[in-house]
């Protein structure tokens, strides 16, 4: 099995849909890698060869930031929201959503399982 | 929608020359702002500004990483309740 950026072992599916088990990569990075490195999307990941592997590594190498890499980006782009103590950063140390969505119902992604609070109106006592 | 690159940032005009003011005397009196759409610019940093939240001011100290980011962000208009954590059931 081919062995990509780091960790990742994408496995014997369609290359361009392989590299997208790398974390940073979706389906428009990985034809753009591929239409740089000039090897057929429709080519299987374990039919690849040495050579093409190394080539594809190169290119991510030197033209993305990917996994750890890039999560770290992340993780230091939040951080600095929170040095400075903005209305983002703030969101985020709530774990409340950060780009303005509502907060009376939903937004349970970023909220987590319900806890349910005594003496609170229901949806449907709204009414 | 963020804003057109062709207009620039928004910055308060008024607010920018009282700043250029108080730069070129060297002194970190902190100004008081209502309008806190104002984009923070690079000359801002290490001055002090007094941001109305609606109510009271809440001063913010500019550092340079708040550059590109609005006065109004460091002053927060609402009160942040939340409830006492949730005894654990037995």
């Amino acid at each position: 099995m081919p062995r990509i950026a780091g960790v990742d072992i994408p496995s014997a599916k369609r290359i361009d849909v392989a590299l997208q088990y790398i974390y940073g990569i979706g389906a428009h990075r990985a034809q753009e890698i591929l239409r740089k490195a000039g090897i057929d999307a429709s080519v299987r990941a374990n039919k690849l060869t040495e050579d093409e592997v190394s080539r594809i590594a190169g290119i991510i190498e030197r033209d993305y930031a990917v996994e750890g890499q890039l999560r770290r980006q992340v993780q230091q782009n939040i951080a600095r929201l929170r040095d400075i103590r903005c209305y983002r950063g703030l969101r985020h140390m709530r774990g409340l959503p950060v780009r303005g969505q509502r907060t009376r119902t939903n937004a349970r992604t970023r909220k987590g399982p319900r806890k349910t609070v005594a003496g609170k109106k229901s949806v449907k006592e709204m009414r | 929608m963020s804003r057109s690159m062709k207009k620039g940032p928004y910055v308060d005009e008024v607010l920018f020359n009282k700043v250029a003011r108080l730069r070129d005397t060297g002194a970190n009196t902190p100004v008081k702002v209502w309008n806190r759409a104002c984009t923070i610019v690079p000359e801002f940093v290490g001055q002090n500004f007094d941001v109305h939240n609606g109510k009271t001011f809440i001063r913010v100290y500019v550092t340079e990483d708040m550059v590109g980011h609005k006065l109004g962000e460091f002053a927060p208009t609402r009160t942040f309740r939340s409830h006492t954590a949730r005894e654990v059931k037995k």
